[in-house]
């Protein structure tokens, strides 16, 4: 293990504008090491990644590789229209004469999957696989390419808990095998049990280095140099009738939902518990108004009509979509006015012809505050954010009033603690102000921390109803595997 | 200007050169005769700037388009109903008020034409793309029929209207040129449309949905409205550029009124990166091109099929830029 797979020296980054990134950062990764990279958002982890991977010039500082680096980044990069072997084999095509050798081709991409234990379908078109199996490809192109180096971006942001205990076995193999693995993230539960060092990055510079076994909190106080927040408290309160599914049929393939019926009232968090693809999305986009389904929505008494978001809107629903940056928010647009979607034809912001500018900047101020957004300016491009601020800009934009109804889907997915922490204490907060929350989390700890009810979904059905005080881990576990019984 | 804009200017000017050099003339020679021809006195100037507002309408038309996500091929089609409509009502409407009301004739008719591919691509879904591609072919056919048989003009030898009465005429801006109101119109509806998509709430939903549509739709916005309305508009203003052509320049309805100004416009739109002011400097610069290509053929004999090269090749290098802007690394 004397031989190093990465070397990093005096890492200095400043960005066009001043802005700097890294300020001298040193880190060693031994082959065959699983090194972690920790640190709050904005702390310079995805460019010191950028950076060890090659994709970006240090403004100082000596990178020294022993070989190629693979980098898997956070949000997938591949070709959505071409099949899972055509994006694995991108430019590295078996060929017989001037021919695609397709059936060479397909069979080295089940043989590279088999031998990571990575299984994918090679005839897949990538658009139609969940962010697991999207993932898994996007790990294979890179093994493809045999590299001494693999670099993962906040892998586990996307998975459901099975799915990221399966890729830390493929990441030990890996590393067993004498590969390098440099892990990006802020998970730390997970962070303990396969890295075998750990790298914090705050502002910029190394904050501490922790060796395997670790104390989670030891790590995280180390990211934001203090101890966490505590979660806001939950007032008791009266609760009201408020929203109610009945029936509900929608999807279609394994993740349809077959008959589901669901009541959230006002000042209650429901949180919607279950491995990933077990309904949920298809629930979503049903509360949401963005895709067909059958049975009835109701929302303070009245009939949610189907295919109509502007009329939910209008209702009282807002919405904190899962894919932040498909579904939530216009990146080439500025901070001021992503928080305008949806309340453009609404007073303060709307109602008349023009959108009114002081009104867009003061909520836009107020949201940045109480969500803590690090933003250059509210004129900068969301693009210009990190993850876990456009997460919170998302968040705040939905709780910029008060709504009536929150649905809120995986509501810190890809953030680190800290931000997570403070966009949990804005649910409670919601909820002691009346806000009635359905939260759609594969983070079953999360709905523990902040769920006044759960409600677990396993093949597009309720599996179980648990009450807070009543939250059992092994039960709740049980129903979303599907074991039934009580 | 950016480095990159820099760039490729050099490139075309590279290109240009080397295409001059091949068809056995002196580059420098070129570029001089193609200036003289365009802003070598009053009269090249008032023509250039007559090319100018013919370009503004369709580049501002697709522009409007485009910042919805939807591809208006069809300025040229809609220029030709809404030239034809102005046509028939300026040479048929009796006493006052003839021009506003060709004009505003030729703006409706340019909205139903580009309605037509909005309803569409609103209802089913369709292409707007081959709408109004096959809108184009339409609109001269229709132009043809009703000109050589039902609304024939007495006397007329082609399908033409008759020349519209004075009344109808858009007022010159200079005396002794064809520059006429049209300019300062087209300007000030690039002002207008710059307010819109600044702006308005309406324009605001547009350009969400011409960014994000999934996002767009969340957040409640009808994209089938935006997509009808928007290529209505699109349609609207070509149209008002047709009516423009046959009330202020040609005075009288002939088919061939848009000889190719709705694909340039798309040029036009995408350097003026799709902004209505920057979009006006634009069409001054493919004007300049346009207008001096003939000086240019006729002294230094070069073919004008260099501008045509040239024009492409700007589309070219701005794609390229954009592509090598969005690999730039972002700061996280």
């Amino acid at each position: 293990m004397d031989a190093f797979a990465l070397e990093l020296r005096g890492i200095v980054k400043t960005y066009a504008g001043g802005v700097r990134a890294l300020d001298g950062v040193d880190v060693t990764i031994a082959r065959g090491e699983i090194h972690a990279l920790c640190g709050e958002n904005g702390a310079g982890k995805t460019t010191l990644a950028a950076i060890a991977a090659g994709r970006l010039r240090p403004t100082s500082g000596s990178v020294t590789r022993a070989g190629n680096a693979g980098f898997v980044p956070q949000h997938p990069h591949l070709v959505d229209r071409l099949r899972v072997w055509e994006n694995v084999l991108l430019g590295r095509e078996p060929r017989r004469g001037l021919r695609l050798d397709e059936r060479a081709a397909r069979e080295d991409v089940a043989a590279l999957g088999a031998t990571y234990g990575l299984p994918v379908n090679p005839r897949a078109r990538v658009e139609t696989l969940d962010a697991g199996a999207k993932q898994r490809v996007e790990i294979l192109r890179e093994l493809a390419r045999e590299p001494a180096l693999l670099i993962l971006d906040e892998p586990t942001s996307a998975l459901a808990p099975a799915e990221s205990d399966v890729l830390f076995d493929v990441l030990r193999a890996l590393a067993a095998r004498g590969t390098a693995v440099l892990v990006v993230t802020h998970d730390l539960g997970d962070v303990a049990a396969y890295a075998e060092r750990i790298t914090v990055l705050r502002a910029g510079r190394v904050a501490a280095r922790f060796e395997r076994g670790a104390q989670p909190a030891a790590i995280a106080r180390a990211m934001i140099g203090g101890e966490l927040p505590a979660l806001a408290a939950r007032t008791s309160r009266a609760t009201a009738p408020c929203f109610e599914a009945r029936g509900l049929e929608a999807g279609s393939g394994a993740e349809a939902l077959r008959g589901f019926d669901l009541e959230v009232r006002g000042g209650e968090i429901v949180g919607i518990a279950g491995v990933e693809g077990n309904g949920q999305r298809p629930l979503a986009d049903a509360i949401a108004g963005v895709a067909p389904y059958r049975g009835t929505l109701h929302l303070d008494g009245r009939e949610l009509a189907p295919g109509r978001p502007a009329a939910r809107i209008a209702a009282g629903l807002r919405t904190i979509a899962a894919d932040r940056q498909r579904e939530g928010l216009i990146l080439d647009w500025s901070v001021l006015e992503n928080l305008a979607l949806g309340d453009q034809r609404r007073a303060p912001l709307g109602g008349g012809l023009t959108l009114h500018r002081g009104a867009m900047r003061d909520r836009s101020a107020s949201v940045v505050e109480r969500f803590d957004v690090r933003a250059p300016s509210l004129d900068a491009r969301v693009s210009m954010l990190s993850g876990g601020n456009q997460q919170k800009l998302l968040a705040g934009r939905a709780l910029a009033e008060t709504p009536r109804l929150l649905l809120a889907c995986e509501p810190t997915r890809g953030i680190d603690v800290a931000a997570a922490a403070l966009l949990r204490s804005r649910l409670i907060e919601a909820r002691n102000a009346g806000v009635a929350v359905l939260a759609i989390s594969v983070e079953l700890d999360e709905l523990f921390e902040i769920a006044d009810r759960i409600v677990v979904l396993f093949r597009g059905a309720g599996a179980g109803e648990f009450e807070r005080g009543a939250f059992d881990r092994a039960r709740i576990g049980a129903a979303m595997a599907g074991v039934r019984g009580r | 200007m950016t480095r990159s804009a820099w760039a490729a200017l050099a490139v075309l000017a590279l290109v240009g050169a080397g295409a001059t050099l091949l068809a056995g003339a002196n580059p420098l020679a070129a570029f001089a005769a193609l200036l003289r021809g365009a802003l070598g006195g009053p009269q090249q100037i008032a023509e250039t700037l007559v090319q100018t507002a013919s370009l503004l309408f369709p580049a501002l038309a697709v522009a409007f388009a485009l910042r919805a996500g939807l591809f208006n091929i069809g300025a040229d089609g809609q220029a030709v109903v809404g030239g034809l409509a102005a046509g028939l009502i300026g040479a048929a409407w009796p006493g006052a008020g003839a021009l506003s009301a060709a004009l505003a004739g030729g703006t409706l008719a340019g909205a139903v034409w580009g309605a037509l591919a909005g309803a569409l691509r609103a209802r089913f879904g369709g292409s707007e793309v081959i709408a109004t591609l096959m809108l184009n072919i339409l609109a001269g056919l229709l132009a043809t029929y009703l000109l050589s048989g039902p609304l024939r003009a007495p006397g007329a030898d082609g399908p033409e209207t008759a020349t519209l009465p004075a009344s109808a005429w858009l007022p010159l801006l200079a005396q002794d040129t064809r520059l006429s109101f049209a300019l300062p119109l087209a300007v000030l509806l690039a002002l207008a449309l710059q307010f819109v998509l600044a702006r308005t709430v309406y324009g605001f939903e547009l350009r969400a949905a011409g960014k994000a549509p999934e996002v767009a739709r969340r957040a409640g916005i009808d994209l089938g409205a935006v997509a009808f309305s928007a290529l209505s508009f699109s349609g609207a203003i070509a149209g008002l550029g047709g009516a423009t052509i046959v009330t202020g320049v040609l005075h009288r309805f002939n088919p061939a009124l848009s000889p190719g100004y709705g694909f340039i416009g798309i040029a036009v739109a995408l350097v003026g990166g799709l902004e209505p002011l920057r979009i006006i400097v634009a069409a001054f610069g493919f004007a300049i091109l346009q207008s001096g290509s003939l000086t240019m053929q006729a002294f230094a004999h070069v073919p004008r099929d260099v501008i045509a090269l040239l024009e492409g090749l700007a589309i070219v290098a701005l794609a390229a830029r954009r592509a090598f802007v969005a690999r730039a690394p972002v700061p996280p």
